[in-house]
């Protein structure tokens, strides 16, 4: 028996790494013959499983905050001390007060949406996160007898601010947190609560380890990760000679920047398949040519060398399409399909849709109109369509968006573009918005299901654009795919400074579609080309047949907008060596001399046509430049800093400290200070990065 | 490779950098918030303690070694912490633990662990489990399975943390696991599904 204990407690340590080589002979040997030592072995590695069930939890964001206003930078360094020991003690406090606040808020979620519905997100979730289903056991002990009585704080009108595009959602959150108080007579109560409570607890408990329990299951909350991404493979480098023709289609979706920025901003680094390279690109618009002659966009083309891998050198291959001045903008037709399920009633998400949504209404013009579908449970018309002159009634109804019950997405689709079928109008932008996490568990919810019903009903000529919203329960997975059988966009809302680029600057753009069915098809030339790598676009790849077929759907370019890709090539005269497949044996194929690169070749149709055009245009061998400049450099840091991110195996000589340093030249003038993120967002993930091996290359900070 | 902590810290320390203070924070704020939930088992005392050790940090209130590694140094600074915040609390009711309610916080230190964990087992969700079942760990042994568990601290980091031999080590991450796998039953079979 005491040879058991003792060898187990070698396991143990050998476990964990720490055994002598002559301990490991000792456990080895007993372990022939000793079936419960070994299944003690076994059961090591199933414990750690266990105890990872409690994941880790993040700082409330009211504390790090005040941690990081006392960090040195922010302020002297003598004299702090006395300073910061008081300091100390508002941190705990107000962080206690927050904590109940919030809860309030995440009560609420819960008791609307009802456990089955967190269990079925739990059960769908393919990340690998272990189901965090522990908080019902403690909350109906105490909360649930309180919790029903509160109106969530958002359903108040004060909530309504209109002043709220001065501050980014980040700042609106927190101010849904911080100043619950003022917004609903729910916290305020909460907090005398609370302060009571202090006093009558029995047995000597504070008012420390109560809300140490709210905050607790709030944070449970918080953690409760079901997002769904799909896995990205990324595009591997092809032989130009066996595969001279790359074939994809246009992506204008922005979504997984402004998702990974939710991230950063989180302090977290995002999941490697919520990133895709395209759409980071994509986010920022470059200063392209502006189109001249019959078609509705410019193509632009440049080449340097790659900037993370100079051995290979970088194409660049951008659209610009063409702008309409506002009048000449075609009316819009708008159906706001928006999901009230129990899920989107969280503060990051039906407030900040409806904020975003007012800024949209506040743009549309007399002649327009706008429907509001909502979807929970039952599909329900909450305004039927409704002239632009009448902004007042539709304000009215995005205010009165209520959230509660489950999803029934299938039908809300179904009917939201029966009413914009109703109200179509003709050469018009006759569009389907729909607003929501992704989560839809009722009616038809099946992915394929959805997107049949979509490619069924984008033929009548309307477009949808699909509005993300929120975290922990994102199916970013299911977003994109409508988006992309929608003739869609794809955007993710974190902020409302995201709210007003998508549905202000952007609504003459992308709400606008001037070109639909985009294909890009690049020719290489195998006597300049060994081989080449389309940089993201990993969902968009089509076949090379795909072109010429006009009955497969492709992506819509708006007016205004400009669509960037990238490949990395490499060069005829590279030793690199690829896996390559052997020669034919029938076939022999000539190269033909040329001084092209390679071929651009790009279809599209009119947004009310079936047939598509042609444009052709070559890139010459002798146009690489030495080094991208301008906003070729600047797409090029941000592809690199996404294959940082990704942790990508073509991420070359990639590092932040590029990144940076190619961001900061590159800047230009960036009006908007989407640029200036960027860089911001840059430094985030450089320190948050703990990935060995990724990122900085022996490089030091700060780039000397 | 990024630059390693004890670089961070010294340009901070030596006034070169303003950022080094800030990316020290992000790289160990939530580890260390996670440390000290694990330890104390409640959030606003984990809350307290994490904030206390970056206030003392930035303040330059504790010495550091800069022979030794910054973060075996700051885990300990933090599990110092920890501990005196457990003793003040000796005598106070831990609500979330124990959900029966006005239970003891001595039984975070004391109670076998057939006895919560064994009868319960069924109704508690995982995590729940999980936690009652470090925190009936006495803190000895809680502190080495965390820093092992969760913060993959190697033997010798956690005889640096915790100020005891790596023997003492070894026993007490063997104990710890032994009580540990006796409190967690459940899941660890229902996991062999």
């Amino acid at each position: 028996m005491i040879e058991h204990i003792k060898i187990q407690e070698l396991i143990s340590a050998d476990y964990d790494g720490q055994a002598s080589a002559e301990e490991r002979r000792m456990i080895e040997e007993h372990l022939q013959g000793c079936v419960d030592c070994r299944k003690y072995a076994e059961g090591l590695s199933k414990l750690s499983a266990a105890l990872r069930v409690w994941p880790d939890e993040g700082l409330s964001p009211d504390l790090e905050r005040k941690i990081r206003m006392s960090l040195p930078a922010a302020q002297t360094k003598e004299g702090s001390q006395m300073k910061t020991q008081s300091r100390f003690i508002t941190v705990g406090g107000g962080g206690l007060i927050v904590a109940f606040l919030v809860l309030v808020v995440s009560m609420q979620v819960y008791t609307q949406r009802g456990i089955q519905g967190r269990r079925k997100g739990a059960a769908d979730n393919i990340g690998g996160q272990y189901p965090q289903a522990a908080m019902p056991e403690i909350k109906s002990k105490k909360q649930s007898a309180k919790a029903p009585q509160y109106e969530p704080y958002y359903r108040t009108t004060e909530y309504a601010a209109s002043s709220v595009d001065r501050f980014q959602g980040q700042e609106l959150l927190r101010m849904a947190y911080d100043k619950g108080d003022r917004f609903s007579p729910v916290s305020t109560k909460m907090t005398s609560f609370a302060m009571s409570e202090t006093n009558v607890l029995p047995g000597g408990t504070t008012l420390a380890e109560r809300s140490g329990l709210w905050n607790e299951s709030l944070h449970n909350n918080l953690s409760f990760n079901t997002e769904q991404y799909n896995r990205i493979y990324e595009n591997e480098f092809m032989e130009a000679a066996q595969n001279p023709l790359s074939t994809f289609s246009i992506d204008v979706d922005t979504a997984s920047y402004s998702n990974v920025r939710r991230f950063l901003n989180n302090n977290q680094m995002p999941p490697r398949d919520a990133v895709r390279i395209e759409e980071m690109i994509n986010y920022f618009s470059y200063d392209y040519p502006k189109p001249a002659g019959d078609h509705p966009f410019s193509i632009t083309t440049k080449a340097a060398v790659c900037p993370w891998e100079p051995k290979h050198q970088l194409v660049l291959v951008g659209l610009q399409g063409k702008t309409l001045e506002t009048q000449n903008i075609p009316p819009s037709n708008l159906v706001f399909l928006v999901d009230v399920s129990g899920s989107m009633d969280q503060p990051n998400k039906l407030p900040l849709l409806k904020s975003s949504f007012r800024l949209l209404v506040n743009q549309l013009r007399d002649e327009e109109r706008a429907a509001i579908v909502v979807y929970a449970g039952n599909a329900g018309l909450v305004l039927e369509s409704t002239l632009g002159s009448d902004k007042q009634k539709i304000l009215e109804a995005v205010d009165n968006l209520q959230a509660g019950g489950s999803t029934a997405g299938g039908a809300g689709i179904q009917l939201a573009y029966k009413i914009a079928k109703e109200n179509f109008i003709k050469g018009g932008n006759n569009r389907v918005v729909l607003a929501t996490d992704g989560d839809f568990n009722v009616g038809v919810s099946s992915d394929g299901e959805l997107t049949r019903i979509i490619e069924e009903k984008r033929k009548d000529g309307i477009f949808l654009t699909v509005l993300g919203f929120g975290t922990g329960n994102y199916k970013d997975s299911k977003m994109e795919q409508l988006a992309d059988k929608g003739n869609g966009n794809y955007y993710y809302i974190d902020t409302l400074k995201e709210g007003k680029k998508v549905l202000v600057s952007e609504l003459g753009s992308t709400l606008f579609t001037i070109a639909k069915d985009v294909k890009i098809q690049i020719e290489f030339n195998p006597s300049q080309v060994k081989a080449y790598r389309l940089v993201g676009y990993e969902n968009r790849i089509l076949a090379k047949e795909d072109f010429n077929d006009d009955t497969k759907d492709a992506g819509e370019l708006g007016a205004g907008h400009t669509v960037t890709a990238m490949y990395e090539i490499v060069p005829v005269d590279s030793t690199e060596t690829n896996v390559s497949v052997d020669k034919l044996a029938y076939q022999k194929t000539e190269v033909l001399p040329s001084d092209d690169l390679m071929t651009v070749k790009l279809r599209y149709k009119d947004p009310d046509g079936d047939t598509s055009k042609l444009i052709q245009q070559t890139v010459k061998a002798e146009d690489v430049s030495a080094e991208p400049a301008g906003d070729f450099q600047f797409a090029s840091v941000v592809a690199e800093f996404g294959l940082i991110l990704r942790d990508s195996k073509f991420k070359g000589n990639a590092s932040y400290e590029h990144v940076l340093k190619g961001a900061g030249v590159s800047k230009g003038k960036d009006p908007y200070g989407y640029r200036a993120e960027f860089i911001e967002l840059v430094g985030k993930a450089q320190a948050l990065d703990t990935r060995t091996g990724s990122g900085t290359q022996g490089i030091n900070f700060k780039g000397e | 490779m990024e630059r390693p902590d004890e670089e961070v810290l010294k340009d901070y320390l030596g006034g070169n950098d303003e950022k080094a203070a800030d990316m020290i924070f992000l790289r160990y704020k939530t580890r260390l918030l996670n440390f000290c939930l694990r330890m104390l088992g409640n959030r606003a005392d984990a809350e307290d303690v994490t904030a206390e050790v970056f206030l003392a940090l930035f303040a330059r209130r504790y010495a550091f070694n800069p022979a030794a590694k910054f973060s075996t140094w700051l885990y300990t600074v933090a599990r110092n912490q920890c501990i005196s915040q457990i003793r003040k609390r000796k005598n106070v009711v831990s609500v979330w633990f124990s959900s029966k309610g006005g239970g003891d916080y001595e039984q975070m230190e004391a109670e076998d662990p057939r006895d919560t964990a064994g009868r319960e087992l069924e109704k508690k969700e995982a995590a729940t489990l999980v936690r009652a079942a470090l925190a009936q760990l006495p803190y000895e042994q809680r502190e080495v399975i965390v820093l092992r568990e969760y913060h993959q601290f190697s033997y010798e980091e956690i005889s640096q943390v915790v100020s005891c031999s790596l023997e003492n080590v070894k026993i007490l991450i063997f104990r710890g696991r032994e009580r540990l796998r006796m409190a967690l039953s459940s899941l660890i079979k229902e996991d062999q599904r």
